[in-house]
């Protein structure tokens, strides 16, 4: 059997899974002051369900990071940067606490500048006498070179062995200086608090007897096990809305192209499945105003969602953004989106007698009749979710291409459906897809869609290998492998995707995930073969290796 | 304030051949430089897409030689086509400014193609120029060619337009490929003092080229007004370019491009991929977005690598004070000539060598000598193409600016070049937007 639960900001999803069905399902209100316990609640209940069977593996998706990092309780950390020659200092502003030092490396990999070591110790003052212990450090280029990142860390222990240092080609290799250096100041921020969570889940499994894989949802909709999230806490951040993506991607499993809405009590998440396969921010997930190398799914909120407030203001009708508590037809004291859909299409949700009587009174102190009052807040939702949808396509369309065949082969994107998800999906997803003339799909299971996303998704590695012969030097952009080739002159593409597999090999069993590597497959293969004069001194390789998101063997699909 | 638009379009799978300076490398180091940096991040920066030219778009500048397919391939359409987005980006005033940085090149690509000059098929500053005035109306348009090459390509295409200033600063052609630019070469009889050039000794450094910036260029687009400033943004003036023996360097270029401030930088030459491609394609997107380029400098540069040539700077003075003068009279001069034009038009014999291809083309080039308008042109080329066959062909060209006579003898050049002995004619009419070819044996007759 297995579980997921995905601790949402406002509800605490859980389901319990076993061949094709879902067992039992919980729903519970998030404690934001204590995640723990709303996920062990949810887990408990479960469990219990479960009635001792055996549980092979338990998924995690949880809003600590993201919390962590929105409310600014990170540990204060001080970011060394080393940028060397380009843009002007004062294009860095991820954090107050900068150090700017010397040293550069080049897009080949040399060092054309060198560290300072005064200069260093004069960082390093600094930093103690603010009480900083926290330090992360990034070089330009140094996912070609990391030398100079290391020597500094070396500097730092030989300073103060207790002062905690990040380096930024351990986070991520890929190209982007800031993003880098970003990713490793948030990392460096969350990771003492992230290891204290994971350490108390661990202690609260085992208390369980539990014999299950425990593994935490990424933003690029894949899992990984808790021991590797140690070392890569930003990687969990934004999974809620992986989770619920990869859940529709569960509830539909084919190559179409699909919109995925997923409808929440307060906001409304769209992404895009394109031939079933979910779409990726180009420029990774942005954390406080700054983008990162957190590869995580292209999604738009808009503060809209089933429990969204109808109320009159000043003679008009205003439609959200609030959330006062659930909709009248379950009971809450004002009338919601929900309501509204359930009166205009008389869809018979809850207690539908009561929709009408609040949004009577709303439409009473507007001076219109009920029967405009709801056409009004129906055009306004379906407008809105319309234009978010629309913007999704152009920004998709508009993805920058860097080769001929990219440029010549682009399609249009042609939409296929729309998958409505989450608990609201019911009452407003149908009519949106009659608006946008394609056919919705809204599974029985779409109103806990995201915990089941997290149960069934596999773990995903993505490796990109940077291989210059002339230099006679590869790179990972993850996993921070570096190293030398042992027939230069020689090495060809097919040398380079042997390479590359062996390295996406070594870095799975770091990461604890060794046998899901069967389901690698390349996404990149590129050569440039490297003239100087009229001859070539070598070639540069660049290739992708990456095992997608996608779902666990054991899933083979729910159950209509 | 509104941000600067950059298409980076590198062609990771084009090459003129494997070892040749146009290849899949070319802009691999500078890919590298600009994603580290993570200048498209930069809220100062809008990337934009890659687009594709129409054949119409190639049409309303080239004659290609039996046709478009024989002269292109998919990156041209594709390197085209992106300065025309970046320009719509541009004049739509979603941009500020834009720089496509693309290949393959075009500024040595003329009128008549026949095959491959100095790297370049099609023209993509000349077509998205054309695409601008037919799309947006616009007139004046200045076109300033920062490469270290002569741009005869773009000086030829519009050779006889005067709303088109052409100004091309380059190591002197004695010296260099193509081995033209020199400043006798001042344009047509009716567009006179409009095309400026600007030959350089070798070895000028960036004080020199500043000095002619200042003190020429910018005086003469202050005085001509263009509706739009364009730089033909060639690298290869660049202290470390193999190809080259000028001693310009990023802060040069960031600097010329702060003080010329194109609407829009097409890239054209550049050949030190490594050494100077990532550092002045930095300095001229930080330039353009107004971003402070202190701070950027090729790893071995330093202010006193370089030092002028002695007498350079009397040199370039004495360079300013003529071209100064060429353009200020311009006006008077074609008046005269429209005067003195005792024959209806204006012929020229010419020899065009292809380089890359190895073609030698012959032209009959004949110019209306009207009184109203600036001209039209016909063309009668010949060449023996790679694959053995003789080529020749007729073209009749009528410009944006055309008067309605000259539009109608134009049309009647078409068809009196039908009954001559050239295999292909064709009629480029930029005010009907309409582009026709006929093969005067079989009579059939192609339309854009
Ligand atoms: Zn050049
Ligand atoms: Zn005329």
């Amino acid at each position: 059997m297995l579980i997921g639960i995905d601790v949402g900001g406002t509800f605490t999803d859980g389901i319990l899974f076993d061949d094709g069905r879902i067992l039992a399902a919980v729903k519970k209100p998030t404690r934001t002051d204590n995640l723990q316990e709303s996920l062990l609640a949810v887990l408990d209940e479960l469990l219990s369900a479960a009635q001792g069977a055996d549980i092979a593996r338990v998924v995690l998706s949880t809003t600590l990071v993201t919390n962590l990092l929105a409310t600014g309780q990170g540990e204060r950390t001080a970011l060394f940067m080393l940028p060397g020659y380009g843009l002007p200092h004062k294009a860095y502003s991820v954090t107050a606490d900068i150090y700017f030092l010397q040293g550069a490396v080049d897009f080949r990999g040399r060092v054309i500048e060198n560290i300072d070591s005064n200069q260093i110790y004069a960082a390093l003052q600094d930093i103690k006498q603010k009480g900083i212990r926290r330090i992360a450090v990034a070089c330009k280029f140094s996912n070609r070179n990391k030398t100079l990142e290391q020597r500094i860390r070396d500097e730092i222990v030989k300073f103060d062995p207790n002062l905690q240092v990040t380096i930024s080609a351990e986070v991520s290799g890929k190209l982007n200086f800031p993003r880098r250096a970003a990713t490793a100041y948030f990392t460096a921020m969350t990771i003492t608090e992230w290891n204290r969570f994971a350490e108390r889940i661990n202690q609260a499994i085992q208390a369980r007897h539990l014999d299950a894989e425990i593994h935490i949802l990424k933003a690029d909709g894949g899992t990984m096990p808790l021991s590797a999230s140690l070392s890569n806490p930003c990687e969990t951040i934004f999974s809620g809305p992986a989770a619920s993506t990869m859940g529709a991607a569960a509830l539909s499993r084919d190559k179409q192209n699909s919109v995925v809405v997923d409808i929440g009590g307060t906001t409304t998440d769209i992404s895009l499945l394109i031939s079933g396969e979910p779409l990726y921010a180009s420029k990774g997930a942005r954390i406080d105003k700054h983008f990162t190398h957190v590869n995580a799914f292209a999604v738009r909120s808009i503060a809209l969602g089933g429990d969204s407030v109808i109320r009159c203001r000043d003679n008009s009708i205003r439609v959200g953004p609030m959330r006062i508590g659930a909709a009248a037809c379950f009971g809450g004291d004002e009338p919601t989106v929900t309501d509204v859909f359930n009166v205009y299409y008389e869809l018979g949700v809850g207690d539908a007698v009561r929709s009408q009587e609040l949004l009577e009174s709303v439409a009473q102190s507007s001076q219109m009749t009920l029967q405009s009052l709801c056409f009004f807040v129906v055009e306004t939702v379906i407008d809105r979710l319309k234009r978010a949808i629309t913007e999704m396509f152009t920004e998709w369309e508009n993805e920058p291409a860097y080769k001929v065949w990219e440029v010549v082969h682009r399609r249009k994107f042609q939409l296929h459906r729309i998958i409505g998800i989450g608990a609201a999906a019911h009452a407003i997803v149908p009519i949106l897809a009659t608006e946008i003339d394609v056919p919705a799909h809204i599974h029985h299971y779409a109103p806990v869609a995201n915990a089941l996303g997290a149960a069934v998704v596999r773990p995903t590695l993505a490796l990109q290998l940077h291989i210059d012969t002339a230099s006679n030097l590869y790179t990972t952009d993850s996993g921070g492998l570096s190293g030398t080739l042992p027939d230069p002159r020689n090495f060809q593409l097919s040398d380079a995707k042997v390479l590359a597999m062996s390295c996406l090999e070594e870095v799975s069993r770091a990461r604890g995930v060794e046998k899901y590597t069967v389901n690698a497959s390349f996404f990149m293969e590129e050569q440039f073969n490297m003239i100087r004069g009229w001859d070539r001194v070598g070639k540069i390789f660049e290739v992708g290796i990456q095992v997608a998101p996608g779902f666990i063997d054991e899933y083979q699909g729910v159950s209509e | 304030m509104k941000p600067t638009g950059i298409l980076f379009f590198p062609a990771f799978d084009w090459a003129i051949s494997p070892t040749h300076p146009e290849r899949e490398e070319r802009l691999l180091y500078t890919r590298d430089q600009i994603f580290e940096e993570g200048i498209m991040d930069l809220p100062q920066i809008r990337e934009y897409q890659p687009g594709l030219a129409t054949f119409k778009d190639i049409a309303r500048v080239h004659f290609c030689v039996p046709d478009i397919e024989a002269q292109i391939t998919e990156a041209h359409l594709v390197s085209a086509g992106s300065a025309l987005r970046m320009a719509d980006a541009v004049v739509t005033g979603e941009v500020k400014n834009g720089f496509a940085i693309i290949r393959p090149p075009g500024h040595h690509s003329m009128t008549v193609v026949h095959g491959n000059r100095g790297f370049c098929n099609i023209n993509n500053e000349a077509i998205m120029v054309e695409y601008l005035r037919h799309k947006y109306g616009l007139k004046r348009i200045a076109i300033v060619d920062t490469d270290v090459h002569h741009g005869d390509g773009t000086q030829e295409i519009f050779w006889d337009d005067p709303d088109v200033l052409f100004i091309s600063f380059h190591q002197d052609g004695r010296t260099l490929y193509p081995g033209s630019g020199f400043m006798e070469e001042k344009g047509g009889p009716l567009a006179y003092g409009t095309t400026i050039n600007i030959p350089l000794s070798p070895r000028t450094t960036d004080d020199g080229i500043l000095f002619i910036l200042d003190k020429l260029v910018m005086p003469l687009l202050e005085e001509f007004k263009p509706d739009l400033v364009v730089n033909s943004a060639g690298q290869d003036n660049h202290y470390s370019d193999p190809l080259a023996n000028m001693c310009f360097s990023a802060q040069g270029y960031a600097r010329l491009n702060q003080r010329l401030k194109p609407d829009i930088a097409v890239l054209e030459g550049g050949y030190s991929v490594e050494s100077a491609l990532p550092y002045i394609n930095m300095g001229l997107i930080m330039a353009m977005a107004g971003i402070d380029f202190s701070n950027l400098k090729e790893p071995d540069y330093s202010p006193h690598k370089f030092k002028e040539p002695a007498g350079n700077r009397e040199a370039l003075q004495r360079i300013v004070d003529t071209q100064l003068r060429v353009f200020r009279e311009r006006e008077e001069k074609i008046a005269l000539t429209r005067a003195k034009s005792d024959r209806p038009f204006r012929m020229e014999m010419r020899n065009i060598f292809y380089d890359t291809d190895y073609i030698h083309e012959q032209q009959r080039v004949e110019v209306r000598m009207c009184q109203t308008c600036a001209g039209f042109r016909t063309i009668v080329s010949s060449a023996r193409h790679p694959s053995g066959r003789e080529y020749s062909v007729g073209c009749v060209s009528i410009p944006f600016g055309a008067c309605s006579e000259c539009q109608t003898e134009g049309q009647e050049a078409y068809r009196t070049l039908q009954q001559g002995n050239t295999q292909l004619v064709y009629l480029q009419n930029k005010i009907a937007d309409e582009y026709r070819v006929i093969d005067t044996r079989s009579k059939q007759e192609t339309r854009l």
